[in-house]
């Protein structure tokens, strides 16, 4: 069972931040949002084949699919045996549109050595076209594998959370399409605070496995303090492609330059000791 | 522009895991980030890189603590092979961008916590020390007689201090790229992140020594005694880079550690890096001395060793660190440790 505080949360996001929520036990999988996404956002079409191993030929996120829907067919039970009894909810099927987290401390952010990636009034993580040049170190640098380089134009790309429509008072175009409300936009404090209801009705309605990721008690307790763009999941993370505990990978930049010069200062008294006997 | 988009799915499902067993702890077996498109670009960077930094500090010490014919001999042969490998390190670099026209966006900002940032600016600045020691050492050589103010110039100006100021820059060159690496969610380097820069400021100090110590081997005057110096200095470099490497190795774990021990990878690492860089060469000083070679033929042969070693140490860091990526059981097994959900 959860306890409170995991099941409630909170995150550090600003006041006026916007943000998605993500209630996966809404999602039917029609990729609706994939489509708006790719149409909106004026995005290439992905590879047209079939990824060989799910229903999901999409596969994840990249700098051409902003949104991207997986696909999980629960095969068999705890115990490993095929399941023949139907569960009260969602069938054995978890849905998830996966999005850019716009994360409270981004990764993607803080690597970026030009400011191509930018924090908007909405609190939302941005990458500036003119201004990328490709160096790529925001790829590696997401704890949630979300920006890629094009191999169009050799910039990297994610999610904007639809700012050209944000600032024109438009909600996302995922958003806008999703069909049973499975996304949701709005300012994250009410979205925390529906998602706090909905998951109390769902653990009512006897899905106790739903919970809230994103929040401080679950996505965002190692620096990243917490998501922009909550999920609400009933399984464990890395079910949907989702690490448990990410970390702020810049957290680490100042002890790994201190081992550095501790290092330094090493070698140096060894060459020192060396060179002397010239 | 046009390109091909294909995606290509790689099935890492390990023999008689089935699709549900996949599925059951990762998303079937796909790679939860997404790893870095550096490559043979990158590695050849840290390997040419790294002696540059090291070989500047190598060139000032020497000058700097002794005044024999060997210091100088040293000195010189650091301070040109310094500039050597410096020179094509910007060139990677801006090749290896998406966008290399707009190399220079990266010189309007600096951002303390990316290494990235921070590194593009200790180049630059490092680069301007390579340069100007360089000339000066030209200058002391009579290459710049021809050009008289310039030529007086560069020979009044303080070539210890700024050797000194120069080699604060060069130990900075010399290992920020193992912090470059760190600071990522890419698993083998992120759980590493405390000994990838000491373990390539320490890769850069040994392969600089062996890139001095060829030159001087090759030149027409050897001195014996100056190699024994350098070769003195590549042991305890070796020594160290040794120790750093088991110790990654061990700090890995099984899961996150895979990519070091199994496959093409693994064999390169155990026979390639520690094999041919770091025994082999230990092993030709003590053959070397057994059988009376010459000093000359032995400092050859063992300082050619170390520098592949150095370089193929590069190459699997950096490779193995894109197969971890790529992992998930890898990945989750960096973020699963502290995880506050029972
Ligand atoms: S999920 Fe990744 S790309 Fe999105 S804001 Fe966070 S670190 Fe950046
Ligand atoms: S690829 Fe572009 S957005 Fe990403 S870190 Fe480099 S410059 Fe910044």
């Amino acid at each position: 069972m959860l306890s409170d505080v995991q099941l409630i949360g909170t995150t550090g996001s600003r006041p006026g931040a916007m943000g998605f929520l993500t209630d996966t036990t809404l999602c039917i999988g029609c990729k609706a949002c994939e489509v708006a996404c790719k149409q909106w956002n004026q995005l290439p079409m992905d590879n047209f084949g079939w990824t060989g191993h799910s229903y999901d030929h999409t596969g994840d996120l990249g700098a051409t699919t902003w949104r991207h829907v997986a696909f999980i067919e629960r095969l068999d039970g705890a115990d490993g045996q095929r399941v023949d009894v139907m569960p009260p909810f969602q069938s054995h099927w978890l849905m998830m549109s996966d999005v850019c987290k716009h994360c409270v401390r981004a990764g993607c952010l803080e690597a970026c050595p030009t400011g191509a990636i930018i924090r908007t009034e909405f609190d939302t993580v941005v990458i500036q076209q003119e201004i990328c040049n490709g160096c790529g170190y925001c790829v590696p640098a997401c704890p949630f594998g979300v920006p890629e380089l094009s191999l169009f134009d050799g910039k990297a790309h994610k999610c904007t959370l639809c700012y050209d429509r944000v600032t024109a008072g438009l909600e996302p175009a995922c958003a806008k399409a999703c069909p049973t409300d499975s996304i949701q936009f709005g300012p994250v404090e009410h979205l925390l605070e529906r998602a706090r209801q909905r998951v109390a009705d769902l653990h009512a309605r006897g899905v106790t496995s739903a919970y809230i990721y994103g929040d401080r008690a679950v996505g965002g307790t190692h620096g990243i303090d917490g998501l922009n763009a909550l999920f609400i999941l009933t399984a464990e993370p890395e079910v949907y492609n989702l690490p448990a505990a990410p970390e702020l990978p810049q957290d680490k930049v100042g002890r790994a330059f201190l081992s550095t010069l501790g290092a330094a200062l090493a070698l140096g008294v060894a060459a020192v000791a060396a060179l002397r006997r010239l | 522009m046009t390109a091909k988009y294909e995606r290509t799915w790689e099935h890492r499902r390990a023999a008689g895991r089935s699709v549900s067993d996949e599925a059951r702890t990762s998303y079937y077996g796909l790679p939860t980030i997404h790893k870095p498109h550096w490559k043979w670009l990158i590695i050849w960077y840290f390997f040419l890189g790294g002696i540059s930094a090291a070989s500047y500090v190598i060139a000032t010490l020497a000058d700097l603590l002794a005044k024999s014919h060997d210091a100088r001999r040293i000195a010189r042969a650091g301070r040109y092979l310094s500039l050597a490998t410096l020179i094509p390190s910007p060139i990677l670099l801006i090749l290896d961008l998406g966008r290399p026209e707009r190399f220079f966006h990266m010189l309007s900002i600096l951002k303390l916590r990316s290494p990235m940032s921070v590194g593009t600016w200790g180049l630059t600045i490092f680069g301007g020390f390579c340069g100007l020691s360089a000339l000066i050492q030209a200058a002391q050589d009579g290459l710049l007689a021809w050009a008289r103010p310039l030529n007086r110039l560069l020979l009044a100006l303080p070539r210890r201090a700024i050797g000194l100021v120069g080699s604060v820059f060069g130990f900075f060159v010399g290992g920020y790229t193992g912090v470059l690496l760190s600071a990522t969610a890419v698993p083998l380097w992120a759980r590493n992140f405390l000994l990838l820069g000491p373990l390539f400021l320490t890769s850069a100090l040994s392969t600089a020594t062996a890139a001095v110590t060829l030159v001087l081997a090759l030149g027409r005057r050897v001195n014996r005694r100056a190699l024994h110096v350098l070769e003195r200095l590549d042991r305890l470099a070796l020594a160290i880079e040794l120790g750093l490497i088991l110790a990654v190795r061990l700090n890995a774990g099984a899961v996150i550690g895979r990519p070091l021990r199994q496959g093409r990878l693994g064999a390169l690492f155990r026979w390639g890096v520690l094999g041919a860089g770091i025994c082999a060469p230990a092993l030709t000083h003590v053959v070397g001395r057994l059988m009376r070679a010459p000093t000359r033929l032995v400092a050859i042969l063992a300082s050619s060793l170390v520098l592949i070693g150095g370089f193929l140490l590069r190459y699997v860091v950096v490779m193995a660190g894109r197969a971890s990526a790529d992992d998930p059981e890898a990945y989750f097994a960096f973020t699963r440790h502290t995880r506050p959900r029972a």
